[in-house]
C-alpha cells in the first residue's frame, strides 16, 4: 500500500494560511503563449517516449531468434545462472565447476513455481534479460514457448541425447516436433499406505481401482474417522493425473488447433470413481495431503493411504513416528475396466525440466551442463543428495541412494520394486497446453463448487469448467475447439 | 523546466499511454504454441469486456471497497484522536510520542507483513496462543476473517503517518485564536469541536484522499500474507489479479486493462469524496 505523493489531487493543502478564500475552486488565470507551448512540447515528448516503448510491442510477441548460437570461443570463461528452487543446488553446480573451469554455474534461489519464480523468470524475459535456465515444470513449459522464452534444443543436437531419458517424460518436453526442456526429475505415482491400517480391514493393497474403492469402504466402515485417502478439491492435479492413466487427453493438438476434450469416458471413469467415493463419505476433504492436519491424521492412522508421485517419499518421512508403519503399491489401475484402451500402469504427478531461455547467450555450454546434471551419474547423485530431486529422468540410472532397501519404509526397496517399472509404464501421448496454468486453476473451482454443492457431479463439474478452458486458450490468440 | 518535463514525459507519461495502448491490443497467433508467429491488433474494449466480466476481479473490487469504507474510517478517527491529545496543552513528551506514532510508517510494507504474520500464523504465534489458552480459538487467515488481518496490518503501518499530516495542520492554528476561545469560555472539547476540527479539515479530506488511493492499491499485504493463508487467491485484491494477469497469465492486454480501471476508480472515488466535501463548504 503506497501513499505516494506524486498523486495529482487538488486539494487544499494544509499548509497553507487559512486566509485563503474557503472554496478550493480557485479561478485560473487564461494560459499563456509560453505555457500552451510548453504543453504541446510536453505532449510530443511523450509521444516520443511511446514511440521508442511501442516498439517493443507486447512481451512476449517478438520472433524468437533465428540461427543457432555458437559455441564460446576457446580459453573464453563462460558463466551461467540457473533460477531454480531446489535446495542448495549450489553444491551440484559446485561439482561440475570443479571439472569444468570454463563454464562456471552460479544457482540462484527462487520461489517454487506459481508462488512467485514464475512470475519472475517471466517479467526478467519479458525485459530481454532472463537467466541462463531456469527450473520450469513440464506442464508449465508450453507456456514458456508461448512467450517465446525458450531456446530449441534441437537446433543444438539434444536429440541426440533425448534417448537417454525415460521416454513418457521426453515425450512432454517434445513440443511441435522439437524438444524445448531437458528434463530434470519426475513423479511417477503409486499407492503410499500405512500397513497398519490395511491389516485393521484385513485387506491388501489394491491393484485395480475397483478394488481401491472397497477398500475405502472397508477403511470407512470400520471407523467413520478413517479414510482411505483425501481429496483436495483446490489442487486438481492429481485427479488429472489418475485421468491421464485412464487415458484421458485433455489437451490434443490437432493440426494448428488446440481440442479441448475434458469429458471422454477415461475422465468419466475417473470421475464416476471419485463422485463414489465422495457421495459415500470415503474421502476426507478437509484435509489436503501435506497440510499440517494431514501430517496429524496421517500420523495417528486417520488417513490411511496417499496416491502421490515417487517424490511425496521425504515428506511422508516427516509423519511422527511413522517409521516402519508405511509401505509402497503400485498405483491402483483401470484393468477392470476393459472400455479404457488407452489405460497404462501408471502416471506422472508433477516433474520440471533444465529449461534453457531463449535470451542465453551461451546455450551450448548450458546445454552441456544440464545434459551432465540429468544423465550423468555423478550429477544425478548430487542432484538426489543435496537438492532431493523427484525421480531421476534418466532411464539406466536411479541413483545410488534409491538402489538400497528404506528403513522408514519397512525394510521395503520400494524404489526399484514400485517407481522404477512406474516410470516406465507412461503415457507418451499427453501433451500440456499452454495455457495449463488457467486450466488448472478453472477445474479447481469448479471441483470446490461441487463439494459445496454447486454442482452433483465431478463430470458436471468438468463440463462446465471446459468452455471456460476453451475461452482461456482463444482469449490467448490461439485456434481452440471443444472436442464436444 | 524543460528536464524536469522531459523526465516526466520519459518516466511517468510515456508507461501511462504505453499502458493505455496496451490494454486495447489483442494478440493473436499462429501456431500451437504460437511458433509461427504472433500478432498484435486493435481490440477495442474486448480487454475491458473480459476484465469486467471476471467474476475474481469484480469481487476483489467490492472487497477493497469494504475494506476501505471500514478500515479508512477507523484510521483517520484514529489518526485525529492522537493528534488532537498530542497537541493539547496537557500532553507530556509529545516529541517522543509523534514518533513512536510515525516509526510503523518506516517499516517497508512487505517487512511489515512478514512480521505480523508470525503473529497470526497458528502454532507459531504466542498472541494466538494465549487467546487460546483462555478459551477464544480466533483464526486470522480463514476466508471469513484475513481481510481484516490486513486492515489491522495497513492501519497499524499508516495510522502516525496520518497523525502526523493532521499534526501538522493543528500547528498552523494562531496562537490568537485558542486564545480568543478561552476568553470565550470554552474548554478541551469545545475547541476541538468548534475550533481545531474545522480547522483540519483541509488535512483530513488531504488524508482520506490519499489513503482512498492507496486502499485501491493493495497489493504488498496480501501478496505476503499469500503464502501463510490460503484463503488469499490470485485474484484477491485488483492490484494482485492485474499482477497475475501480467506475470503468471501473462495476459498484459488484459493485466492493462485492470490497472487502468483501477486508476479510473481511484480518479472517480477521490473526487466523489472531494466533490462530497466541497459541497458541505458553500
Amino acid at each position: 500500500m503506497t501513499r505516494s505523493d506524486d498523486e495529482e489531487v487538488d486539494v487544499p493543502d494544509p499548509w497553507t494560511p487559512l486566509t485563503r478564500p474557503r472554496s478550493s475552486r480557485r479561478p485560473s488565470p487564461p494560459p499563456t503563449r509560453r505555457q500552451v507551448l510548453r504543453a504541446a512540447g510536453l505532449g510530443i515528448a511523450g509521444l516520443g517516449a511511446l514511440g521508442a516503448t511501442a516498439a517493443c510491442g507486447t512481451p512476449g510477441t517478438a520472433p524468437a531468434a533465428g540461427a543457432p548460437l555458437p559455441a564460446a570461443s576457446p580459453g573464453e570463461v563462460v558463466r551461467l545462472q540457473y533460477w531454480a528452487w531446489l535446495k542448495d543446488l549450489q553444491k551440484v553446480c559446485d561439482v561440475w565447476n570443479a571439472k569444468n573451469p570454463s563454464v562456471q554455474v552460479e544457482a540462484v534461489w527462487i520461489p517454487g513455481g506459481n508462488s512467485g519464480g514464475y512470475q519472475k523468470i517471466f517479467s526478467a524475459l519479458a525485459a530481454g534479460s532472463g537467466p541462463d535456465l531456469a527450473q520450469i515444470e513440464v506442464r508449465t513449459l508450453p507456456s514458456y514457448l508461448l512467450q517465446n522464452g525458450l531456446a530449441d534444443l534441437s537446433a543444438y543436437g539434444f536429440g541426440d541425447v533425448i534417448g537417454s531419458y525415460d521416454e513418457g517424460l521426453a515425450s512432454q518436453v517434445r513440443l511441435d516436433g522439437r524438444l524445448w526442456g531437458v528434463p530434470q526429475d519426475s513423479g511417477p505415482i503409486g499407492f503410499f499406505y500405512r500397513t497398519e491400517s490395511l491389516e485393521a480391514v484385513g485387506a491388501q493393497p489394491p491393484s485395480t481401482w475397483e478394488e481401491w474403492l472397497e477398500v475405502a469402504r472397508a477403511i470407512h466402515g470400520n471407523d467413520a474417522g478413517h479414510w482411505i485417502d483425501s481429496f483436495n478439491a483446490g489442487d486438481p492435479t492429481t485427479f488429472i493425473s489418475i485421468a491421464t492413466q485412464a487415458g484421458a487427453t485433455w489437451f490434443k493438438p490437432e493440426g494448428e488447433e488446440w481440442v479441448i476434450d475434458m469429458t471422454d469416458d477415461a475422465t468419466a471413469a475417473v470421475a464416476t470413481l471419485f463422485d463414489t467415493a465422495l457421495d459415500e463419505g470415503l474421502l476426507n476433504t478437509a484435509l489436503p495431503p501435506f497440510s499440517v492436519g494431514w501430517f496429524a491424521a496421517a500420523g495417528s492412522g486417520a488417513i490411511a493411504s496417499l496416491v502421490s508421485g515417487s517424490w511425496a517419499d521425504a515428506l511422508i518421512e516427516g509423519t511422527t513416528g511413522g517409521e516402519g508403519q508405511w509401505r509402497v503399491a503400485p498405483v491402483p489401475t483401470w484393468a477392470s475396466d476393459p472400455s479404457l484402451t488407452k489405460a497404462v500402469g501408471s502416471s506422472y504427478l508433477g516433474g520440471s525440466t533444465a529449461a534453457i531461455t531463449s535470451t542465453c547467450a551461451h546455450p551450448r555450454e548450458a546445454l552441456a551442463f544440464a545434459t551432465w546434471m540429468t544423465t550423468d551419474p555423478e550429477g544425478i547423485d548430487a542432484m538426489i543428495q543435496y537438492s532431493g530431486i523427484g525421480w531421476s529422468p534418466a532411464s539406466d540410472y536411479i541413483g545410488k541412494a534409491r538402489q538400497q532397501p528404506s528403513e522408514f519404509f519397512s525394510g521395503q526397496s520400494y524404489n526399484t520394486e514400485v517407481f522404477q517399472p512406474a516410470a516406465q509404464q507412461q503415457r507418451t501421448d499427453w501433451t500440456w497446453s499452454p495455457v495449463t496454468l488457467q486450466a488448472i486453476n478453472i477445474v479447481a473451482d469448479a471441483f470446490r463448487a461441487r463439494l459445496t454443492g454447486g454442482y452433483r457431479t465431478c463430470l458436471d463439474a468438468l463440463a462446465a469448467a471446459q468452455p471456460q478452458v476453451v475461452a482461456a486458450h482463444r482469449d490467448k490468440g490461439l485456434a481452440v475447439r471443444a472436442a464436444s | 523546466m524543460a528536464p524536469f518535463l522531459l523526465l516526466f514525459a520519459l518516466t511517468f507519461v510515456a508507461p501511462v499511454l504505453y499502458a493505455v495502448g496496451q490494454s486495447f491490443t489483442r494478440v493473436t497467433r499462429e501456431g500451437l504454441f504460437g511458433q509461427a508467429g504472433a500478432s498484435s491488433g486493435f481490440a477495442g474494449f474486448e480487454n475491458y469486456a473480459r476484465a469486467l466480466s471476471d467474476g475474481g476481479f469484480a469481487a476483489s473490487v467490492g472487497r477493497v471497497l469494504l475494506f476501505g469504507v471500514v478500515q479508512v474510517t477507523v484510521m483517520i478517527v484514529a489518526a485525529t484522536v492522537l493528534a488532537l491529545l498530542l497537541e493539547s496543552a496537557s500532553a507530556r513528551w509529545p516529541g517522543f510520542f509523534r514518533t513512536a506514532y510515525f516509526l510503523p510508517y518506516g517499516i517497508p510494507g512487505v517487512i511489515a507483513t512478514i512480521l505480523w504474520s508470525f503473529l497470526y500464523v497458528p502454532g507459531i504465534s504466542p498472541v494466538l496462543g494465549l487467546l487460546a489458552a483462555v478459551g477464544i480459538d480466533l483464526d486470522p487467515l480463514a476466508p471469513s476473517t484475513v481481510l481484516w488481518s490486513i486492515a489491522n496490518i495497513v492501519t497499524w503501518a499508516y495510522t502516525g503517518y496520518n497523525m502526523l499530516i493532521i499534526v501538522a495542520q493543528l500547528k498552523s492554528i494562531p496562537k490568537e485564536l485558542y486564545e480568543a476561545a478561552r476568553v470565550d469560555g470554552a474548554g478541551p472539547l469545545r475547541i476541538a469541536r468548534s475550533l481545531q476540527l474545522p480547522l483540519v479539515r483541509p488535512a483530513l479530506v488531504l488524508a482520506t484522499v490519499f489513503s482512498i488511493i492507496g486502499t485501491l492499491q493493495l497489493f504488498a499485504e496480501p501478496q505476503v500474507l499469500q503464502a501463510v493463508s490460503p484463503a488469499i487467491s490470485n485474484d484477491y485484491t485488483p492490484n494482485l489479479a492485474a499482477y497475475n494477469s501480467a506475470f503468471n497469465y501473462n495476459d498484459y492486454g488484459v493485466a492493462s486493462a485492470q490497472a487502468v480501471l483501477i486508476a479510473l476508480a481511484a480518479f472517480v472515488l477521490s473526487a466523489v469524496f472531494l466533490g462530497l466535501t466541497n459541497r458541505g463548504r458553500r
